[in-house]
């Protein structure tokens, strides 16, 4: 297929000029007087509506002693508000046909709700209630409560499950001690147990404030509508004054120094994470990385794929692939991961990974692979805005990283523009041997 | 600081409307379509009656193997051609097997969908399934299992099967297998299912911005070279509950949770109290405000999540709840999970439980089904059960107007509390001694 073809969503030759709009719904935006910023962004396609709230604070915010009290805290902004009563949110957006939920990362919060469109009104009001009112309705025993909820979260997703704490363990091996991504969101135990209602309260009244919020609606509304109920709904909730940064996630450049971290654990069979700091999202730079990983390790046409699991078969198939955590406050990883088959050394998937990693950087990436990468993104960026609260999100992601919501429009003709030399030169800077972090599990007892 | 005390009314319902369907009887198949203007993104989905239960019994997971052995190449091209081929269109091939049937999907730009179509129905139609690409894709499989049974919950959900299906052939053992008969599964196995069952034409599933589309061309793209009627479909497998409660206990040394599958025969889909039955179900596991989750996560804390639910197959349903709940308190899990399922079963649901029920059910099919993916599930849907096109019109209709006396009385004749099997997998040196108040226990051979 050449350029031209396809207006939109086309895979366009690397050397054609590339203007696709990712974002091709209107935009509006407003501020209110304390500070709240609203994006509106309507279709009136289906008869839905997604409320969406990005809160500029995530675990890069906590203080050593507190990991894990952001996300935490997210479990206790559905306990109840001011004028909710425990239990009655989710009862409120389930029992009128939503959608609801949460997550929390190093860089944000984000709440979210997609309701049956007569139901908009009814999600503001949830929303300014506890973003204006959580405090008072907060109690010891929601805490508590809430605490053993974190406790099992952590087990399921990352104690209970072979591999599970890989994360966990990248981290602090990627970001220095003292960095704002040095530890995990999930937090430890230790200081989940520590956790007081106080520090909670304070949290909120610092964090949670309509200046560090940004507001996405998207789908059947219109803007002038959205705006008068933000009013309504938030204009009384007080901006809070000089909220704190978190600290600096600058690093000098790729680390300098490998480091290595042998896991002998009760897991099914060897595998390896590699991983490297590369650029913060939203940069040309990580844009290379974007379609580096893709070519790299994403689908049965990629370098991993072709190489270590069909061509060498050294490692298992169904395992095996690379891709950026877009992180946008400090270099992001990249982790690139692969598990070996029956009978097959560690060494050898070791020597084999570092090959294929060692051929980003002086092996062309070909127009046939590039391409193979880009209509991959293509498709990836059109499945994430295809529904009300995939556009929600983004919108709310750049309005709250990148000051404009619009911003979202380019990033799919930047991954576009990404040439074979980009790919070359983000690799030669941000790949080589001396700063990677390898990650190694081995099948035993557990030390 | 104020804020606005009153919870604001509803405003005017825009009116619910499942997306216009198209079908197209053209080329040896049929294709529905549904139309989504404006959706940047188009799926297709060839729906083929080659289902898991149609393995050969000690070789569950032939479909599975198949499934994974399409991409190894077709006649026309080897398998680093066909990779090149299918993703430089940005589409990926998403093959699945259930208990009614073999799917092969794909999701692209609309302009690019009849491409991705073409080269799927080459893959489904005229795979190359050369003898040691099989073989290697089978030990593969082997290994992948392995590696997943690793993980908490599969070996659970295989006890609670054998349990529940031991009598009923296919159905007593996993929908991919285990590793032993995966292990099993023979080149030439692969190769039977594929000719045996992969050729009729089947149906097209299409969901995009259809001006975009052309359905002619898809019908072609899917149907070439195919042949065959449709095959008659065989009756329900039944409801047979046990008298007594059993506990399953299978060992997972060390486990910081215990993983609960706690369930018992079911009807199938066509069930004609479907809805009552779905929205017993909700209220007691399946809404985040549900009884189950209620209880034993928001008061007692000693879960993550807790669902319960009904699994509708077109011969075979079961109730299910499942969670993974912290080693210490496992019992008191146990007991607190019987409690509820024996409460609603006994004395049904209330109206302030069931108009959230009814509401989240009917408004999910407008805020679930928004992108291509999930339509042309839905499509499936309406092929699978034999449902016509207007159904999700019925549905929503019925789940709004479903009372407290139909839900509860589909809670009482479909809740049984003293024939539930318990799996319970977890630290059995830990736990064993607190499932001992539940009945009988066995440990498990899986």
């Amino acid at each position: 297929m050449g350029p031209g073809r396809c207006k939109i969503g086309g895979v366009t030759s690397p050397t054609a000029p590339v203007d696709t709009t990712g974002y091709p719904w209107p935009i509006e935006t407003t501020r209110l007087a304390n500070g709240l910023r609203v994006v509106v962004s309507e279709d009136r396609t289906a008869p839905v509506v997604c409320v969406n709230l990005w809160y500029d604070v995530g675990s890069r915010h906590e203080p050593p002693g507190q990991t894990g009290f952001a996300h935490l805290f997210e479990h206790l902004m559905f306990e109840g508000s001011q004028h909710v009563k425990k239990t009655e949110h989710m009862k409120l957006v389930q029992g009128n046909g939503g959608s609801l939920n949460a997550t929390t990362n190093p860089d944000r919060t984000n709440y979210f709700e997609t309701m049956p469109s007569e139901h908009l009104e009814l999600a503001l009001w949830l929303e300014a209630d506890r973003m204006g009112g959580l405090v008072p309705a907060l109690t010891q025993e929601t805490l508590d409560n809430q605490r053993e909820v974190v406790k099992n979260e952590r087990r399921q997703r990352y104690e209970n499950v072979p591999y599970g704490d890989a994360w966990l363990r990248l981290l602090p091996l990627l970001y220095p001690a003292g960095h704002p991504y040095h530890h995990a969101t999930i937090g430890s135990m230790e200081d989940l147990n520590a956790a007081s209602l106080e520090t909670f309260q304070a949290f909120h009244q610092q964090y949670y404030a309509p200046n560090n919020c940004v507001l996405t609606v998207v789908g059947d509304t219109t803007p002038a509508e959205v705006f008068a109920l933000a009013e309504k709904y938030f204009g009384g909730i007080a901006a809070v004054p000089d909220i704190p940064p978190a600290p600096d996630g600058n690093l000098p450049g790729p680390a300098t120094e490998p480091a290595v971290e042998t896991v002998t654990a009760d897991v099914p069979a060897p595998r390896i994470y590699l991983s490297h700091r590369t650029y913060p999202f939203g940069t040309p730079g990580y844009d290379a990385v974007t379609v580096l990983a893709t070519v790299l390790g994403s689908g049965r046409g990629s370098r991993l794929y072709q190489r270590l699991a069909d061509g060498a078969r050294i490692a298992q198939p169904d395992y095996i692939g690379s891709y950026g955590v877009d992180l946008a406050h400090a270099p992001a990883p990249l982790i690139i991961t692969a598990t070996a088959k029956d009978g097959v050394a560690l060494e050898t998937l070791q020597e084999g990974l570092a090959d294929v990693v060692r051929s980003l950087i002086d092996e062309p990436v070909t127009d046939e692979e590039l391409n193979r990468a880009k209509a991959l993104l293509t498709t990836a960026w059109w499945r994430q805005v295809s529904t009300a609260g995939g556009r929600a999100d983004t919108l709310g992601r750049y309005a709250t990283q990148f000051g404009d919501p619009a911003a979202a429009a380019d990033r799919l003709s930047r991954w576009l523009a990404v040439t074979a030399q980009d790919i070359a030169k983000a690799a030669a800077e941000t790949l080589r041997p001396e700063s990677r972090v390898t990650l190694t599990y081995i099948p035993g007892e557990q030390a | 600081m104020t804020l606005i005390t009153e919870r604001p009314g509803t405003g005017a319902a825009r009116p619910y409307a499942f997306p216009a369907v198209r079908r197209l009887s053209k080329h040896g198949g049929t294709v529905i379509a549904a139309h989504l203007p404006g959706q940047i993104l188009a799926s297709a989905v060839l729906l083929l009656d080659a289902s898991a239960a149609r393995e050969a019994e000690g070789r569950e997971g032939t479909a599975t193997v198949l499934a994974k052995s399409l991409e190894e190449g077709t006649r026309k091209r080897d398998s680093a051609a066909y990779a090149l081929a299918l993703e430089g269109l940005g589409a990926e091939l998403a093959p699945s097997v259930d208990w009614d049937a073999f799917r092969v999907g794909v999701s692209a730009a609309a302009p690019m969908l009849t491409d991705a179509v073409r080269l799927a129905a080459e893959a489904a139609r005229t795979p190359r399934l050369d003898p040691a690409d099989v073989a290697r894709v089978r030990d593969d499989e082997v290994t992948a299992l392995r590696m997943d049974w690793a993980q908490p919950g599969p070996r659970a959900d295989a006890a609670l099967r054998e349990a529940l299906f031991g009598a009923d052939g296919r159905y007593r053992r996993p929908l991919h297998g285990d590793p032993a008969s995966v292990a099993a599964v023979t080149v030439d196995d692969v190769l039977a299912f594929h000719e045996a069952w992969m050729l009729r034409p089947g149906v097209l599933l299409v969901a995009g911005d259809l001006n975009a589309l052309d359905l002619d061309a898809l019908a072609e793209a899917a149907f070439a070279g195919t042949s065959g009627k449709p095959l008659t479909p065989e009756g329900p497998l039944g409801v047979p509950v046990p008298g007594s409660r059993r506990t399953v206990l299978v060992d997972r040394p060390g486990s910081v949770q215990s993983t609960l599958r706690i369930g018992h025969r079911a009807p199938e889909r066509a069930a004609p109290d479907y809805v009552a039955m779905t929205l017993a179900a909700t209220v007691l596991g399946g809404a985040f405000t549900s009884r189950l989750n209620h209880l034993i996560r928001e008061v007692k804390g000693y879960t993550y999540g807790i669902r319960g639910s009904y699994a509708m197959t077109r011969r075979a349903g079961r109730f299910e709840v499942a969670a993974g709940v912290q080693t210490a308190v496992t019992g008191p899990a146990v007991a607190d999970t019987l409690g509820e399922i024996a409460r609603t079963q006994r004395e049904g649901v209330t109206e302030a439980e069931l108009e959230v029920a009814r509401s989240w059910r009917a408004g999910q099919l407008s805020v679930e089904m928004q992108t291509p993916g999930a339509i042309a599930g839905a499509l499936a849907g309406l092929v699978v059960h034999g449902l016509p096109d207007d159904y999700y019109e019925t549905l929503r209709r019925e789940y709004l107007e479903a009372t407290v006396e139909q839900v509860s009385e589909a809670a009482a004749r479909h809740l049984a509390v003293d024939g539930l099997t318990l799996v319970v997998e977890g630290d059995a040196a830990v736990i064993r001694e607190d499932l001992a108040e539940f009945g009988e226990l066995v440990d498990s051979e899986i």
